[in-house]
Protein backbone atom coordinates (compact mmCIF):
# COMPACT_ATOMS: atom_id res chain seq x y z
CA UNK A 1 0.00 0.00 0.00
CA UNK A 2 1.58 3.22 -1.07
CA UNK A 3 1.53 6.47 0.76
CA UNK A 4 3.72 9.38 1.65
CA UNK A 5 3.19 9.16 5.40
CA UNK A 6 6.34 9.32 7.46
CA UNK A 7 4.69 7.81 10.51
CA UNK A 8 7.12 5.87 12.68
CA UNK A 9 6.29 2.79 14.70
CA UNK A 10 6.41 5.00 17.77
CA UNK A 11 3.91 7.39 16.18
CA UNK A 12 1.70 4.42 15.34
CA UNK A 13 1.67 2.92 18.84
CA UNK A 14 1.16 6.34 20.45
CA UNK A 15 -1.78 7.14 18.16
CA UNK A 16 -4.02 4.80 20.19
CA UNK A 17 -3.76 7.14 23.17
CA UNK A 18 -5.82 10.22 22.30
CA UNK A 19 -4.32 10.32 18.82
CA UNK A 20 -5.49 9.55 15.34
CA UNK A 21 -6.44 5.95 16.24
CA UNK A 22 -7.65 6.65 19.77
CA UNK A 23 -8.94 3.44 21.38
CA UNK A 24 -9.00 3.56 25.13
CA UNK A 25 -8.76 -0.21 25.48
CA UNK A 26 -5.36 0.05 23.81
CA UNK A 27 -4.13 3.45 24.98
CA UNK A 28 -1.64 1.52 27.11
CA UNK A 29 0.48 0.99 23.99
CA UNK A 30 1.82 4.52 24.45
CA UNK A 31 3.45 3.52 27.72
CA UNK A 32 5.21 0.50 26.24
CA UNK A 33 8.68 0.50 24.77
CA UNK A 34 8.98 -0.26 21.06
CA UNK A 35 10.13 -3.76 21.92
CA UNK A 36 7.23 -4.36 24.29
CA UNK A 37 4.68 -2.97 21.84
CA UNK A 38 6.14 -5.13 19.08
CA UNK A 39 5.90 -8.19 21.31
CA UNK A 40 2.29 -7.45 22.18
CA UNK A 41 1.20 -6.84 18.60
CA UNK A 42 3.00 -9.95 17.41
CA UNK A 43 1.26 -12.19 19.93
CA UNK A 44 -2.05 -10.40 19.31
CA UNK A 45 -1.89 -11.19 15.61
CA UNK A 46 -0.87 -14.77 16.35
CA UNK A 47 -3.95 -15.19 18.52
CA UNK A 48 -6.14 -13.61 15.82
CA UNK A 49 -4.83 -16.27 13.44
CA UNK A 50 -5.63 -19.03 15.91
CA UNK A 51 -9.24 -18.00 16.21
CA UNK A 52 -9.72 -18.58 12.47
CA UNK A 53 -9.64 -22.26 13.38
CA UNK A 54 -11.07 -22.53 16.88
CA UNK A 55 -13.33 -19.49 16.89
CA UNK A 56 -12.45 -18.72 20.49
CA UNK A 57 -11.67 -15.19 21.61
CA UNK A 58 -10.68 -16.30 25.13
CA UNK A 59 -6.95 -16.09 24.48
CA UNK A 60 -7.33 -12.65 22.89
CA UNK A 61 -9.23 -11.30 25.88
CA UNK A 62 -6.70 -12.79 28.30
CA UNK A 63 -3.80 -11.36 26.30
CA UNK A 64 -5.22 -7.82 26.34
CA UNK A 65 -6.00 -8.03 30.06
CA UNK A 66 -2.49 -9.27 30.91
CA UNK A 67 -0.86 -6.52 28.89
CA UNK A 68 -3.09 -3.84 30.43
CA UNK A 69 -1.97 -5.05 33.87
CA UNK A 70 1.66 -5.07 32.75
CA UNK A 71 1.45 -1.63 31.14
CA UNK A 72 -0.35 0.11 34.00
CA UNK A 73 1.87 -1.24 36.78
CA UNK A 74 4.39 1.51 37.58
CA UNK A 75 7.96 0.35 37.23
CA UNK A 76 9.67 3.21 39.02
CA UNK A 77 9.04 5.35 42.07
CA UNK A 78 8.81 8.36 39.77
CA UNK A 79 5.64 6.92 38.31
CA UNK A 80 3.98 6.75 41.74
CA UNK A 81 2.75 10.30 42.37
CA UNK A 82 0.99 9.46 45.63
CA UNK A 83 2.21 7.57 48.70
CA UNK A 84 -0.31 5.88 50.95
CA UNK A 85 0.97 5.27 54.45
CA UNK A 86 -2.03 3.85 56.25
CA UNK A 87 -4.68 1.22 55.73
CA UNK A 88 -7.97 2.80 56.91
CA UNK A 89 -10.48 0.37 58.32
CA UNK A 90 -13.70 0.50 60.30
CA UNK A 91 -15.20 -2.63 61.75
CA UNK A 92 -18.84 -3.47 61.23
CA UNK A 93 -21.25 -2.22 63.86
CA UNK A 94 -24.29 -3.95 62.38
CA UNK A 95 -25.04 -6.96 60.21
CA UNK A 96 -25.14 -6.72 56.44
CA UNK A 97 -28.91 -7.18 56.53
CA UNK A 98 -29.18 -4.07 58.71
CA UNK A 99 -26.95 -1.91 56.52
CA UNK A 100 -27.78 1.01 54.26
CA UNK A 101 -25.34 0.74 51.36
CA UNK A 102 -24.35 3.62 49.10
CA UNK A 103 -22.91 3.27 45.59
CA UNK A 104 -20.26 5.59 44.18
CA UNK A 105 -18.58 5.09 40.81
CA UNK A 106 -16.08 7.06 38.75
CA UNK A 107 -17.73 5.76 35.59
CA UNK A 108 -19.11 9.11 34.44
CA UNK A 109 -22.83 8.31 34.61
CA UNK A 110 -25.41 11.08 34.99
CA UNK A 111 -29.12 11.78 34.53
CA UNK A 112 -29.91 12.94 31.00
CA UNK A 113 -31.74 15.98 32.39
CA UNK A 114 -28.88 16.90 34.75
CA UNK A 115 -25.77 16.73 32.62
CA UNK A 116 -22.50 17.82 34.28
CA UNK A 117 -21.36 21.23 33.09
CA UNK A 118 -18.05 19.81 31.87
CA UNK A 119 -19.90 17.45 29.51
CA UNK A 120 -22.31 19.99 28.10
CA UNK A 121 -22.85 19.44 24.39
CA UNK A 122 -19.95 16.97 24.06
CA UNK A 123 -19.99 13.65 22.34
CA UNK A 124 -17.69 10.90 23.62
CA UNK A 125 -15.34 11.60 20.70
CA UNK A 126 -15.27 15.31 21.49
CA UNK A 127 -14.52 14.49 25.11
CA UNK A 128 -11.47 12.50 23.97
CA UNK A 129 -10.14 15.61 22.26
CA UNK A 130 -10.52 17.57 25.50
CA UNK A 131 -8.94 15.06 27.86
CA UNK A 132 -6.45 17.69 28.99
CA UNK A 133 -9.28 19.99 30.06
CA UNK A 134 -11.01 17.20 31.94
CA UNK A 135 -7.81 16.33 33.81
CA UNK A 136 -7.50 19.93 35.03
CA UNK A 137 -11.11 20.24 36.17
CA UNK A 138 -12.71 19.63 39.54
CA UNK A 139 -15.03 16.61 39.50
CA UNK A 140 -18.80 17.02 39.49
CA UNK A 141 -20.76 14.49 41.52
CA UNK A 142 -23.90 13.34 39.70
CA UNK A 143 -26.89 11.91 41.54
CA UNK A 144 -28.83 9.02 40.01
CA UNK A 145 -32.03 7.83 41.69
CA UNK A 146 -32.10 4.10 42.29
CA UNK A 147 -35.38 3.87 40.36
CA UNK A 148 -34.19 5.97 37.42
CA UNK A 149 -35.27 4.38 34.13
CA UNK A 150 -32.33 2.94 32.22
CA UNK A 151 -33.06 5.19 29.25
CA UNK A 152 -32.68 8.31 31.44
CA UNK A 153 -29.14 7.47 32.59
CA UNK A 154 -26.30 8.39 30.26
CA UNK A 155 -22.53 8.06 30.42
CA UNK A 156 -19.63 10.09 29.11
CA UNK A 157 -16.03 9.61 30.15
CA UNK A 158 -12.88 10.40 28.19
CA UNK A 159 -10.68 8.07 30.24
CA UNK A 160 -11.89 4.54 29.48
CA UNK A 161 -13.60 2.53 26.77
CA UNK A 162 -17.31 3.00 27.54
CA UNK A 163 -18.60 0.63 24.86
CA UNK A 164 -19.42 -2.09 27.39
CA UNK A 165 -21.06 0.20 29.91
CA UNK A 166 -23.21 1.78 27.18
CA UNK A 167 -24.54 -1.70 26.41
CA UNK A 168 -25.12 -2.54 30.08
CA UNK A 169 -24.78 -0.08 32.93
CA UNK A 170 -24.28 -2.97 35.32
CA UNK A 171 -20.73 -3.31 33.97
CA UNK A 172 -19.70 -0.32 36.10
CA UNK A 173 -22.87 1.09 37.72
CA UNK A 174 -24.44 -1.89 39.50
CA UNK A 175 -27.64 -0.16 40.61
CA UNK A 176 -29.93 -2.98 39.53
CA UNK A 177 -28.11 -5.87 41.18
CA UNK A 178 -27.47 -3.94 44.39
CA UNK A 179 -31.20 -3.15 44.44
CA UNK A 180 -31.78 -6.87 43.96
CA UNK A 181 -29.61 -7.45 47.05
CA UNK A 182 -31.94 -5.09 48.88
CA UNK A 183 -35.04 -6.89 47.58
CA UNK A 184 -33.70 -10.26 48.76
CA UNK A 185 -32.82 -8.88 52.18
CA UNK A 186 -29.06 -9.22 51.72
CA UNK A 187 -28.77 -5.54 52.58
CA UNK A 188 -31.39 -3.38 54.26
CA UNK A 189 -31.29 -0.50 51.81
CA UNK A 190 -29.58 0.75 48.68
CA UNK A 191 -29.44 4.45 49.43
CA UNK A 192 -30.96 6.67 46.77
CA UNK A 193 -29.53 8.50 44.94
CA UNK A 194 -26.39 6.66 43.91
CA UNK A 195 -23.44 8.77 42.85
CA UNK A 196 -21.08 8.94 39.90
CA UNK A 197 -18.41 11.26 38.57
CA UNK A 198 -15.82 11.35 35.82
CA UNK A 199 -12.67 9.95 37.34
CA UNK A 200 -10.58 11.64 34.64
CA UNK A 201 -10.38 14.89 36.61
CA UNK A 202 -7.84 16.83 38.63
CA UNK A 203 -6.87 14.44 41.42
CA UNK A 204 -5.89 17.34 43.65
CA UNK A 205 -9.28 18.98 43.17
CA UNK A 206 -10.95 15.63 43.76
CA UNK A 207 -9.21 15.47 47.13
CA UNK A 208 -10.57 18.93 47.93
CA UNK A 209 -14.14 17.76 47.29
CA UNK A 210 -14.01 14.63 49.40
CA UNK A 211 -14.83 16.10 52.82
CA UNK A 212 -18.03 17.62 51.44
CA UNK A 213 -18.92 14.47 49.54
CA UNK A 214 -18.39 12.27 52.62
CA UNK A 215 -20.55 14.65 54.68
CA UNK A 216 -23.34 14.25 52.09
CA UNK A 217 -23.07 10.48 52.18
CA UNK A 218 -23.14 10.39 55.97
CA UNK A 219 -26.16 12.72 55.99
CA UNK A 220 -27.88 10.31 53.58
CA UNK A 221 -27.56 7.58 56.20
CA UNK A 222 -25.00 5.46 54.36
CA UNK A 223 -23.42 2.79 56.56
CA UNK A 224 -21.10 1.31 53.93
CA UNK A 225 -19.91 2.50 50.54
CA UNK A 226 -19.74 0.22 47.51
CA UNK A 227 -17.06 1.90 45.40
CA UNK A 228 -16.40 1.18 41.74
CA UNK A 229 -13.40 3.06 40.35
CA UNK A 230 -13.11 2.61 36.60
CA UNK B 1 -16.70 1.62 55.94
CA UNK B 2 -16.20 0.72 52.29
CA UNK B 3 -15.50 -2.00 49.78
CA UNK B 4 -13.97 -1.38 46.36
CA UNK B 5 -14.51 -3.43 43.20
CA UNK B 6 -11.90 -2.95 40.53
CA UNK B 7 -9.43 -4.50 38.12
CA UNK B 8 -5.65 -4.26 38.58
CA UNK B 9 -4.60 -5.63 41.94
CA UNK B 10 -1.45 -3.54 42.14
CA UNK B 11 -3.54 -0.37 42.50
CA UNK B 12 -5.49 -1.82 45.42
CA UNK B 13 -2.27 -2.97 47.10
CA UNK B 14 -0.63 0.41 46.70
CA UNK B 15 -3.62 2.49 47.81
CA UNK B 16 -4.45 0.33 50.83
CA UNK B 17 -8.21 0.23 50.38
CA UNK B 18 -10.07 -1.00 53.46
CA UNK B 19 -11.46 -3.90 51.41
CA UNK B 20 -11.09 -4.66 47.72
CA UNK B 21 -12.44 -7.28 45.35
CA UNK B 22 -10.23 -7.60 42.29
CA UNK B 23 -11.68 -8.84 39.03
CA UNK B 24 -9.57 -10.10 36.16
CA UNK B 25 -11.46 -7.92 33.71
CA UNK B 26 -10.15 -5.56 31.05
CA UNK B 27 -10.24 -1.88 31.88
CA UNK B 28 -13.72 -0.37 31.89
CA UNK B 29 -15.54 -3.57 32.83
CA UNK B 30 -15.01 -3.99 36.57
CA UNK B 31 -18.24 -5.88 37.37
CA UNK B 32 -18.21 -8.09 34.30
CA UNK B 33 -19.27 -8.40 30.67
CA UNK B 34 -22.37 -6.63 29.36
CA UNK B 35 -25.47 -8.79 29.45
CA UNK B 36 -23.96 -11.16 32.05
CA UNK B 37 -25.82 -10.56 35.31
CA UNK B 38 -24.64 -13.89 36.73
CA UNK B 39 -21.00 -12.79 36.66
CA UNK B 40 -21.88 -9.31 37.88
CA UNK B 41 -23.91 -10.82 40.72
CA UNK B 42 -20.98 -13.06 41.74
CA UNK B 43 -18.75 -10.00 41.96
CA UNK B 44 -21.29 -8.09 44.04
CA UNK B 45 -21.77 -11.05 46.36
CA UNK B 46 -18.01 -11.34 46.85
CA UNK B 47 -17.83 -7.65 47.69
CA UNK B 48 -20.70 -7.81 50.17
CA UNK B 49 -19.12 -10.91 51.75
CA UNK B 50 -15.85 -9.03 52.12
CA UNK B 51 -17.62 -6.16 53.90
CA UNK B 52 -18.43 -8.69 56.60
CA UNK B 53 -15.36 -10.91 56.59
CA UNK B 54 -12.41 -8.53 56.17
CA UNK B 55 -10.28 -8.63 59.33
CA UNK B 56 -8.23 -5.47 58.71
CA UNK B 57 -7.48 -2.67 56.27
CA UNK B 58 -5.89 -3.69 53.01
CA UNK B 59 -7.96 -6.87 52.74
CA UNK B 60 -8.04 -8.09 49.14
CA UNK B 61 -9.98 -10.89 47.49
CA UNK B 62 -9.05 -11.60 43.88
CA UNK B 63 -11.63 -13.44 41.81
CA UNK B 64 -9.98 -15.92 39.49
CA UNK B 65 -12.74 -16.14 36.89
CA UNK B 66 -11.45 -14.67 33.62
CA UNK B 67 -13.49 -12.22 31.56
CA UNK B 68 -15.64 -14.09 29.10
CA UNK B 69 -18.07 -12.02 27.04
CA UNK B 70 -21.48 -13.43 26.30
CA UNK B 71 -21.74 -15.00 22.86
CA UNK B 72 -24.00 -13.17 20.43
CA UNK B 73 -27.09 -15.18 19.49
Amino acid sequence: MSGDSQETFGDFKDSFSYGSRSDLSFKFLKGLSHQEASEFLSVLLEEVGSLFDDGSTDALVDLVYEWQVRAYRPTTAAKRPYVYEDRPFHELTKSLGEMSVGLVTSSGHYMSDDRPAANAGLTQGEAFARIGEFLRRAPELSEIPVDAPIEDVEVLHPGYDIRSVVKDRGVALPIDLLDEARATGRIRRLVSPVYSFVGACSQGRLRNELDEWVARWKAAGIDALFLVPV
Amino acid sequence: MAVVVRSFRHVAEEMGYPRAVITRHPMGRPLGPPGDPDTQRQVIDAALDLLVSAPEGGSIVELEKPYRPMKSP
